[in-house]
């Protein structure tokens, strides 16, 4: 049994059908990588799968299993406990999720003593400890900053350690490092594959760098007006497929010492 | 390996130092000096906060630097007025990373890609309908788009109308600040292709800034590499992945995520992030995170030292 299965799901925004009939499957430890140009529909999908769709979505046809569990009948309750504990979702910035006005201390404490009963010396702690491996060093003087008194990448750090606090079976990660510098992208994504590579956490990347996506990938999806193109292990998608939109995109990426235009 | 009849903007010690709220002075250009050509792309990369913007902006009027000069057919643009500056500002135009939020809202496309020629007289009003469908087709957009608001129009799209304004005055100059960046990859290379198509018929100098080392090597001329306000060096564009030596470039192109990499490999990213512009290290700007770092870098300051033609490398250890 696959951790997650998605099958044949079509998902709607109001009366407007913007994902059809999609599936993917992600097994133990693996990481999908799913890419395709703006509005085709990625973070509708990875939403979906987090029981997170803004106002007005709704997964219309199609279901959603997690561990064999029927993801899309679950209560409110039911969505609290797996959320954070088996499920995490890392944005594309972390910080904008944040309370502004709060401490980054003040809202991983409230983050840990929703999803466990402990003191909010003991939460301090545990998130201090989260944010130092996640190789932010002085984790304490992080507890204390502003979300704005930190950098994009810190910050992204920050989501990502919070994200990872009960060492969550699958991480679903939305353009995670689209924000970032080219520095902090390579050592957010080291960070992915040693969580991986660690914890055997499942990961499933959207992302529109397929430099990254496939570096990542076990195996990459292609998404293109709300269905999925093409898929296949990255060896297949990068040198054998024959999908005409596939091999747009991967044309269309620079590669250094590759093609020039002038 | 530029022909300096060729030569249009030459920065000679451009230095901008900005002042902070606490009466410290930040500074985000330490003694710039770099040339334009003709023709020719200059692509300035570097981690964000390095001092990009704040160099291109005085090319297009937005900024002073607080030292230096910047030369254009041989006057100094930072000390241009009154009709000198009008005149002269139709020769140099820039592009956004987002240009959605540079356009009106109100006004049809037609207006916001005619507006620059109306406000020189170069046109009359009677023209700007012929006008507009001629720069459109230039950029290749349908010449109907002439009577759209921008919002009815992809990211890619209105980044073409921004083109199509930029040009429209047949500038010398553009500058383009991370121009492509909010693009998809394939929107990104239909734009590039324009952009150089576009110089080679109107031989147009461009300034780039960018974040992505294999997309500026795959048409830049000539690449500079920005660290904590400083050029640190300055290079051919092609091949630039085989002759780049300084540790820093090493390390920006080593982030790379190229899709004929080993992926088997693990990404050799370098360690933490740019000190504060405020909080200079001694000596070498790079020297707390630079893995070649030798005790002398801690005390001396590199400077800008010729390796090859047309190769500059600001470093105590390759300069050869
Ligand atoms: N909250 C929403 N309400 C209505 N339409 C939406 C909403 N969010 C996204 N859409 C539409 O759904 C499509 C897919 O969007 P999205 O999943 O965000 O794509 P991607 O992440 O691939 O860029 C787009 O056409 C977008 O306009
Ligand atoms: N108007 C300003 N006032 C004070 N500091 C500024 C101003 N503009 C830029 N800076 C600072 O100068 C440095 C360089 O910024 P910028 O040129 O925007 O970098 P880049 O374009 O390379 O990302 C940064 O530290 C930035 O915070
Ligand atoms: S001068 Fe020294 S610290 Fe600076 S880049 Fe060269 S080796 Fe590194
Ligand atoms: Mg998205
Ligand atoms: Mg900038």
């Amino acid at each position: 049994m696959s951790l997650l299965e998605i099958k044949d799901v079509d998902i709607s925004y109001g009366k407007n059908l913007t994902v059809k009939k999609v599936s993917m499957s992600l097994e133990k430890g693996e990481i999908c990588s799913i890419v395709g140009e703006s509005g085709s529909g990625k973070t509708t999908v990875i939403r979906a799968a987090m029981g997170l769709l803004p106002g007005g979505g709704r997964v219309s046809a199609g279901s959603i299993t997690y561990d064999g569990m029927d993801l899309l009948g679950l209560t409110h309750e039911q969505w609290r406990e797996l959320r954070g504990h088996d499920i995490s979702m890392i944005f594309q910035d972390s910080g904008a999720m944040m309370n502004q006005t709060r401490l980054i201390g003040d809202s991983y404490v409230e983050y840990i003593r929703t999803h466990e009963d402990i003191s909010k010396e003991d939460a301090w702690a545990k998130g201090i400890e989260m944010i130092e491996r996640m190789r932010l060093p002085d984790g304490d003087r992080i507890m204390r900053s502003y979300p704005f008194q930190l950098s994009g990448g810190q910050r992204q750090r920050v989501g990502i350690a919070m994200g990872m606090t009960y060492q969550p079976k699958l991480l679903l990660a939305d353009e995670p490092t689209s924000a970032l510098d080219v520095t902090t992208q390579a050592q957010i994504v080291r960070q992915f594959m040693e969580l991986r590579d660690e914890y055997g956490t499942s990961i499933i990347i959207v992302t529109h760098n397929l430099g990254v996506a496939a570096y990542m990938g076990d195996k990459i999806v292609v998404m293109k007006h709300g269905e999925v193109v093409d898929r296949g292990e990255r060896e297949y998608i990068l040198h054998e497929s024959t999908n005409p939109y596939t091999k747009l995109l991967l044309d269309a990426v620079p590669t250094l010492g590759g093609k020039r235009y002038v | 390996m530029f022909d300096e009849k060729d030569l249009l903007i030459e920065a000679r010690h451009v230095t901008r130092r900005f002042p902070t709220n606490d009466g410290r002075l930040l500074t985000a250009c330490n003694d710039v000096n770099l040339k334009f050509y003709k023709g020719k792309t200059l692509g300035i990369v570097g981690e964000s906060g390095c001092g990009k913007s704040t160099f291109m902006r005085f090319m297009v009027w937005l900024d002073t630097p607080t030292e230096g000069e910047i030369f254009f057919h041989g006057k100094d643009i930072t000390k241009m007025k009154g009709a000198e500056l009008h005149e002269n500002r139709q020769h140099i135009q820039m592009v956004f990373q987002d240009p959605s939020t540079s356009f009106n809202p109100k006004m049809k496309i037609k207006e916001i890609v005619c507006e620059p020629l109306l406000n020189f007289n170069r046109i009359s009003s009677s023209e700007v309908d012929a006008k507009a469908r001629e720069l459109l087709e230039l950029v290749e957009l349908p010449g109907d788009f002439a009577d759209r608001y921008p919002h009815n129009m992809s990211g890619g799209q209105r980044q073409r109308v921004a083109i199509a304004r930029a040009i429209a005055l047949e500038p010398e100059f553009i500058v383009m600040d991370e121009a492509t960046s909010a693009l998809d990859v394939s929107v990104q290379k239909t734009v590039i292709e324009l952009i150089t198509r576009l110089q080679r018929e109107k031989n147009i100098a461009i300034g780039f800034i960018a974040h992505d080392l294999g997309l500026i090597e795959s048409f830049a001329h000539q690449v500079a590499v920005m660290y904590l306000g400083n050029i640190v060096e300055v290079m051919p564009g092609e091949g630039l992945s085989d002759i780049c030596c300084h540790p820093y470039s090493r390390a920006l192109l080593n982030s790379v995520f190229d899709l004929k990499m080993d992926f088997s490999q693990k990404i050799k990213a370098i360690e933490g992030e740019p000190p504060s512009p405020l909080d200079l290290p001694q000596g070498c700007p790079f020297s707390n995170r630079c893995p070649d770092c030798v005790d002398d870098c801690h005390h001396t300051k590199p400077t800008l030292t010729e390796v090859a033609p047309g190769h500059l490398v600001a470093c105590h250890c390759c300069a050869r």
